[in-house]
């Protein structure tokens, strides 16, 4: 490369990493940025610089936007505030009214926002997507989305792809039949549609006997990703419903417990994998895909490395969706195994059942929505994991009635789905959450950071080879992405659920992070 | 439309924020209301608090008597209403009279807990409950210690066959917290006491001399965890008939009058 391209490229990474403007961070989704300003060896200077303290009680999932100076974070349930990130002071807030009554399945949350041409956009709990001016916080249009009475709502960030606005449907615990939707970003008409579950005629609608794939579920509640060159876009897609009565819907019950890759423009299926066919265990697919091109077995390769809440770890192409490698990350036991396909071997006995049966993982699986990380630096894919953990499943017969939970059984866990109580009330054999970093290739755990509690924070590495996350206890810290040791702990007293995001601001980098129900942003000491 | 039903719509629809000095009651008490509050707990609430009402992975229990979030029948009838702000409970947009009918099971799960077979007499075991001392370890009602397990309400909590379990064989089942922690920091210091709380890098701990303290897990050199109850057994200390006595007496201890 010429001298001059090479300063040109430089030029616009710096642009692009001083800023951090979708939910993921980048359309791979890799959760990594290319600063370096901060590092294992300076990490220990790592100091408070501002808080916002948000006016809403409600779990605080969103990760911020940072676009050249200004942040963009949502409170939930459906507010958005712009911040100046030098001195963490609102310019404006957005609130949008919701009805008093709608039905989010785990808490009146919003995970956040996306931003195109000075719009930013959010969908609601009342299953709408609204389109906001960033500079001024005026209203400019919202459009429906889905009927929030049948039991859909819109909790997690949208996806801009070129002019069009991408957002999907919450609800699996609500008999949903869910879909993801692309809206005109100027006007908010709606351009295409895919259903997550086939309706007769279509190919997959035999997989759901019985008639079930009217209130299948298959919601979408995490922001997907994007491959520019493939024009694919990537999406998780939640769980069956009744999540746990599966005996009335027989058969594989696609595409829920997928991901599936569609072409941008038309929203038509490209290809789709199945983790777990005929889902009994509410194991979402609803984890991010992590987009990477690197050497597989000799050979270059797009990749996609998804770590799923049914305990494996997989190794997709994501040119066709071939499956390449699985490998348990956590302990489980309800399957001996995946097959060539990476179909998995069922063990048997390990369904909910009216008694309760106990299984591993948990309900919250071996890791959940919370984001991962990618680092090209190490060459290593950091989860929060969710180890030797289990839940009594049950099952039981439940009618579908509109606007009703639709679960078909419950869950007993000592680990529960929220912080609610001190640790000392749980059994020390009940498992335990670890920052881990696995061998992209083979899955191999190449270190972990054991943590006495678990995690429902995501994890942004660095170019500087630093590792951001936090965790139940409270703690908000910093590891060495190369080896797993401790750089930085701050206790701030709050869960995380959330995943930090690092950009710049006048030139310096910067950290921020929602914890209980403040926005921190941290910095080196100067 | 009977004036119970009008009653519970009217509750249901907006008038509930005009509050009257005294707590509401709840209008649907009868078995039938129970039961019918049943068959609406086990659809849309056992998911999360378990089918039997005693917790599950992300509902806590609410057989025990008690609750985190109302402290009455027009507390529960909020919560269900409204949900509970930062946790996963949802408002439930079902009829006033669905929801006071669970409010009338969820009552229920905790009715004739107390009310197991007591054969003793519990004024001798009040008398045995002051002889043996136990209130150098336990709270009540205002008196004793911290250490064990407060039994102001334990009527409440644990039916007459787990108390008696309880004196008899007090190794049999102890919850985590009440489990004892023992440690030997860098400097050779021994430490003693109960685990109140704990992350990646502390323990809180209530020590043997009655003390509140954090304990940095980079300090200790060692520490432990004992399964068993710090209680002594009664199996051999007590006669059937004392038992008898004793249990009768702890069966008593339902808490301070609401």
């Amino acid at each position: 490369m010429k001298p001059a391209l090479l300063f040109l490229a430089v030029a616009a990474l710096s642009a692009q990493d001083a800023n951090w403007t979708t939910y993921h961070g980048n359309h791979s989704s890799t959760h990594h940025s290319t600063l370096t300003q901060i590092t294992p060896q300076n990490a220990k200077d790592l100091e408070l610089k501002w808080t916002f303290q948000a006016q809403s009680l409600e779990k605080f999932e969103t990760t911020p936007l940072v676009v050249d100076g200004v942040m963009y974070i949502t409170e939930a349930p459906n507010t958005v505030v712009a911040i100046d990130a030098v001195t963490g002071r609102e310019f404006w807030i957005y609130e949008h009214k919701n009805p008093d009554v709608t039905y989010p399945c785990c808490g009146k949350v919003n995970r956040g926002l996306a931003i195109h041409n000075k719009t930013l956009y959010m969908g609601t709990l009342d299953g709408k997507l609204v389109a906001v001016d960033a500079i001024t916080g005026q209203l400019r249009w919202e459009t429906v989305v889905a009927d929030y009475r049948k039991g859909y709502a819109l909790t997690h960030a949208p996806l801009v792809i070129k002019d069009k606005v991408l957002i999907g449907t919450a609800g699996g615990e609500l008999g949903i039949r869910g879909y993801l939707a692309a809206y005109d970003a100027k006007t908010g008409s709606e351009i295409w549609r895919f259903r997550t579950i086939p309706e007769p005629g279509e190919p997959g609608n035999e997989t759901w006997g019985n008639g079930s794939w009217k209130y299948g579920g298959g919601p979408i509640w995490l922001t997907g990703s994007y491959d520019p060159r493939l024009n694919l876009t990537y999406w998780g897609i939640g769980n069956a419903g009744p999540d746990w009565n599966a005996k009335v819907r027989p058969g594989d019950n696609l595409y829920t417990s997928s991901v599936v890759a569609l072409d941008a423009d038309t929203g038509k299926l490209k290809w789709h994998f199945q983790f777990t066919p005929h889902d009994e265990w509410d194991w979402d697919a609803v984890q991010t895909p992590v987009l990477v091109d690197r050497v597989w077995r000799g050979l270059p390769r797009k990749l996609m490395l998804w770590a799923n809440r049914n305990g494996y770890f997989y190794l997709l192409d994501r040119t066709t969706g071939e499956f390449l490698q699985g490998t348990p990350f956590v302990k489980l036991d309800w399957s001996k195994g995946l097959d060539d396909k990476g179909r998995p071997i069922r063990n048997p006995g390990k369904s909910p059942s009216p008694q309760g049966t106990v299984i591993y993982p948990g309900v919250q699986g071996g890791t959940n929505w919370f984001a991962p990380s990618y680092s090209p630096k190490t060459d290593l894919f950091y989860l929060n994991v969710w180890d030797d953990y289990s839940s009594i499943y049950f099952a039981w017969d439940q009618d579908y009635e509109q606007g009703k939970w639709y679960a078909g059984g419950g869950i007993k866990a000592d680990v529960q789905s929220t912080r609610r109580d001190r640790l000392a009330r749980r059994h020390p054999d009940s498992g335990y959450g670890a920052v881990r970093a696995l061998n992209p290739s083979t899955g191999a755990k190449v270190w972990e950071y054991k943590m006495t509690d678990v995690s429902d924070g995501g994890i942004v590495t660095t170019a500087g080879n630093v590792l951001f996350t936090g965790n139940r206890e409270g703690n908000f810290f910093a590891l060495d992405a190369t080896n797993g040791k401790l750089l930085w702990n701050i206790y701030l007293g709050g869960q995380t659920a959330a995943s930090p995001v690092t950009y710049l601001v006048n030139g310096k980098q910067r950290v921020s992070i929602a914890v209980g129900h403040t926005l921190y942003t941290f910095g080196l000491r100067e | 439309m009977n004036s119970r039903f009008l009653f519970s719509l009217l509750c249901a629809g907006g008038l509930w924020a005009q509050h009257s000095e005294t707590a509401l009651t709840n209008p649907f008490r009868t078995p039938d209301d129970r039961a019918r509050g049943g068959a609406f707990f086990r659809s849309q609430c056992a998911s999360c608090h378990g089918i039997d009402g005693k917790g599950g992975a992300s509902g806590p229990n609410l057989a025990a008597g008690n609750f985190r979030h109302a402290s009455n029948d027009e507390g529960l009838f909020r919560v269900i209403t409204k949900g509970v702000a930062g946790t996963s409970m949802p408002g439930f947009s079902m009829n006033g009279r669905e929801i006071w009918q669970i409010v009338a099971f969820i009552r229920g799960l905790n009715t004739g807990r107390a009310a197991g077979a007591t054969p003793g007499d519990a004024r001798a075991g009040e008398q045995l409950f002051q002889s043996n001392r136990c209130l150098q370890c336990h709270w009540l009602n205002g008196a004793g210690s911290s250490l064990g397990l407060d039994l102001s309400s334990v009527a409440t909590r644990l039916t007459a066959i787990e108390l008696r379990q309880a004196l008899i064989d007090p190794s049999a089942e102890v919850a985590p917290e009440y489990w004892i922690w023992t440690a030997v920091t860098k400097d050779g210091q021994k430490l003693r006491g109960s685990r109140f709380n704990e992350d990646t890098f502390s323990l809180q701990i209530l020590d043997s001399a009655g003390r509140l303290r954090s304990v940095a897990k980079a300090d200790l050199r060692e520490q432990t965890l004992d399964r068993r109850s710090p209680m002594p057994s009664f199996k051999d200390k007590l006669s059937e008939t004392q038992l008898n006595d004793l249990v009768s007496y702890l069966n008593t201890l339902q808490g301070a009058a609401k």
